[in-house]
């Protein structure tokens, strides 16, 4: 079920688009990854998401009806460019943003005591913002955003900066989210942690829907049909495998248009190839990342 | 959540992270021990010359008239001259070059067809009596008396010589109602408007400081996407001056309280009747108050906000500060004539109508038109009203700016998309 759906939207800056009719939709309880190369038109997208700015045409929907502002209690949002009131103590700034998605002050209190322990930061509650390191500091903003358990929630570049430690428990609060049947929308550059995490993607280039689909079926569509095979003895030849070259110890075959791996897997039983190893070609996100966004220069 | 749920949010965590503020701390207690030493130190000089001037100072006499007949020292009364008999011009010059005299007068034979009469003062600039003015009036009353006194009886010589010494003054209103008009009288009808300018003013100031301050910083610290994905700019804004305003108002209501402590002598003389307290213009100041500072707080903000930095907002927030100050700098016109067209005009501005409307209320409420007072208000109201809306929407403009300060057309196209 779609909780997100961005229908139509169309935004420009004077003279200068920057989302031409965008159409998608998010759905329940996914990851969904917003990529894109800068200047896509993605903080736009996200701004008209959270009502901060107005498109100039289209619509958006949010949990099955038209965006109001009631809404805004049921989304969080990190921003990528973001900050704290350096001079408050880190427990107030919590709470102050817990009340303004609609908890009380005790229990938007009791909240952000919650999690900064589960961001591993318990001591630093009574400090001052400007006190904290840079990852500190992000872990308590990422800790901010989630503490009202928002049903969908927007976050953009949430493990920039952080440690390999770090990147791991920000990965594991998402897929925890994501358990607990609560939407992420994750705005990233970082393509690993897409096909770690994502369940689909947007791909946006200059302001338009490039790419649109799980991750595993854009990979395959991207993707050369090739299976990297690995056996004892030779590889027997079959229909299937139009091309085949010695790679890794093993063998990468080139599928004849039209068949899929399993057929090939199938044939190659079949002609008594003893298989240890059998492993359709995906390819990274990165790579169709740096290929659409070519693809849209040229 | 509802809109005003979220407004009291931003406005009681604007008010608590203000109050609890070391510098807001220190300025609101600070101020008036800070205060308290300013005006001893400023005192201290005005204590030390009136000192002075409670000093015997003794002025020499040379009588060739024999007019003022004095034979030994003689006080002139209500001053501290003394006027010494000195035998002659040479005598007398002599004890001015030693300073044993501060001055001398010479009243030659034929001072009564003539009219001529000699001053001597010291060569040295007297600051405390540059032009010896004190000492030539207490003379000439010395002299009146002198004549006087051999031709008609005392009181009629005293009647003659200051017929106001006991005076006393009342004021009749328009229904015939008879009021004291005595110094203090007058003064309060003065000093209780230009209380309410003055703190008008401060508060003003104080709080579009902390305003535009707040936001600067949050465009600087980049919390403002945060917000404004929790809360729209008007409801921002409204928080924002609703809680500082508060703090701002409680800090004028400690000043005042510390005040009102230190004074607290002065409120029975208030309330004996003898004194005709302003109260027309104290009751329309607690409105005014609040809702002329809604008017330029919102300005302030929306303005302010406009600014890449905190020291650019600052600067653009301060014209707002000139335009409230404006009434200050016409406040000789408004005294003159309180219901002349200048002090017209004042009031039907909405920049003006508080301070000018309370002005006119406590110098001469009977001459206020209940039609006046009503129509400025309801334009203020409306202005104020105005102002907010105008301020959010440059507000939200002004927040969803970073970096450089938006152009003009900006403003406009940004603020018509706002809705």
């Amino acid at each position: 079920m779609a909780i997100v759906v961005f229908d139509h939207i169309a935004k420009s800056y004077g003279a200068t688009p920057a989302l031409d009719d965008l159409s998608f939709d998010v759905g329940s309880g996914e990851i969904f990854g917003l990529l894109g190369p800068n200047g896509a038109g993605k903080s736009t997208l996200i701004r008209i998401l959270m009502d901060i700015i107005r498109p100039n045409s289209g619509e958006v929907k949010l949990f099955g009806e038209t965006r109001r502002r009631a809404h805004l209690d049921r989304l969080g949002y990190l921003p990528e460019e973001r900050g704290l009131y350096t001079k408050l103590t880190v427990v107030d700034v919590m709470t102050y943003f817990g009340a303004l998605k609609g908890l009380t002050r005790a229990d938007a209190r009791g909240r952000a005591l919650a999690w900064l322990a589960k961001v591993e930061l318990p001591e630093v509650a009574t400090w001052k913002i400007e006190r904290l390191s840079k990852g500190m500091g992000q872990k308590v903003q990422i800790a901010a955003t989630l503490l009202s358990d928002p049903e969908v929630c927007v976050l953009d570049e949430p493990t920039t900066g952080l440690d390999p430690v770090n990147v791991r428990l920000v990965q594991d609060l998402l897929i925890e989210r994501r358990k607990a049947g609560r939407t992420t929308i994750l705005s990233t550059h970082q393509m690993n942690q897409v096909e770690m995490l994502c369940d689909r993607v947007a791909l946006l280039n200059k302001g338009r829907l490039m790419v649109y689909g799980t991750v595993d079926d854009v990979r395959r569509r991207y993707s050369q049909p090739e299976v990297l095979v690995q056996a004892r003895g030779s590889l027997p030849a079959v229909a299937q495998a139009a091309e085949t070259r010695a790679a890794n110890g093993g063998w990468r075959v080139t599928l004849r248009d039209g068949d899929a791996p399993s057929a090939l897997l199938r044939a190659l039983v079949e002609a008594g190839a003893e298989i240890e190893r059998f492993e359709p070609q995906l390819a990274p996100m990165e790579d169709i990342f740096l290929r659409v966004v070519k693809e849209g220069r040229s | 959540m509802s809109r005003w749920r979220r407004m009291w949010t931003v406005a009681t965590f604007e008010f608590i992270s203000t109050v609890t503020r070391k510098g807001y701390l220190i300025t609101t207690f600070g101020m008036p021990v800070f205060l308290a030493i300013y005006a001893t130190v400023v005192a201290v000089p005005a204590i030390v010359a009136g000192r002075a001037t409670q000093e015997t100072t003794i002025y020499g006499v040379v009588d060739t008239a024999d007019l003022v007949h004095l034979r030994q020292d003689v006080t002139a009364p209500k001053t501290r001259a003394v006027f010494r008999p000195v035998a002659t011009e040479p005598d007398a010059r002599v004890s001015l070059a030693r300073g044993a005299l501060a001055g001398y007068f010479v009243v030659p034979a034929d001072f009564l067809e003539r009219g001529v009469m000699d001053i001597y003062t010291p060569a040295a600039f007297s600051a405390s009596n540059p032009t010896g003015r004190d000492s030539r009036d207490a003379f000439a009353d010395l002299v009146r008396a002198r004549l006087l006194g051999e031709r008609v009886d005392a009181n009629l010589s005293a009647r003659i010589r200051d017929p106001f010494a006991d005076a006393r003054r009342f004021a009749v209103t328009k229904n015939g109602e008879v009021s004291d008009a005595g110094a203090l009288a007058s003064a309060l009808r003065v000093v209780v408007p230009l209380l309410f300018m003055i703190l008008f003013m401060i508060s003003v100031m104080m709080t579009s400081g902390y305003l535009i301050q707040g936001t600067a910083l949050e465009k600087e610290n980049k919390v403002v996407d945060v917000l404004l994905a929790s809360a729209n700019p008007d409801e921002i804004m409204g928080g924002k001056l609703i809680g500082l305003g508060g703090a701002g108002l409680l800090q004028i209501g400690v000043w005042l309280s510390l005040l009102l402590i230190a004074g607290v002598g002065v409120l029975p003389v208030l309330f004996s009747g003898h004194v005709d307290v302003p109260w027309a213009a104290a009751a329309l100041a607690i409105p005014l108050f609040p809702v002329a500072f809604l008017f330029y707080g919102s300005l302030m903000l929306g303005t302010g906000s406009l600014g890449s930095n905190a020291r650019e907002s600052q600067q653009l927030g301060i014209i707002w500060s000139l335009v409230a100050a404006l009434p200050m700098f016409m406040l000789a016109l408004v005294l003159s004539k309180p219901h002349g067209t200048a002090s017209h005009v004042l009031t039907w501005l909405p920049t003006s109508t508080a301070t000018v409307l309370v002005l006119r209320a406590s110098l001469d409420p009977g001459g206020l038109a209940w039609w006046e007072v009503a129509g400025s208000v309801a334009v203020l109201a409306a202005s104020t009203w105005l102002a907010i809306r105008i301020g959010a929407r440059i507000f939200r403009v002004g927040l969803l700016s970073s970096g450089a300060r938006p152009s003009f057309r900006d403003v406009l196209r940004q603020a018509r998309l706002a809705d």
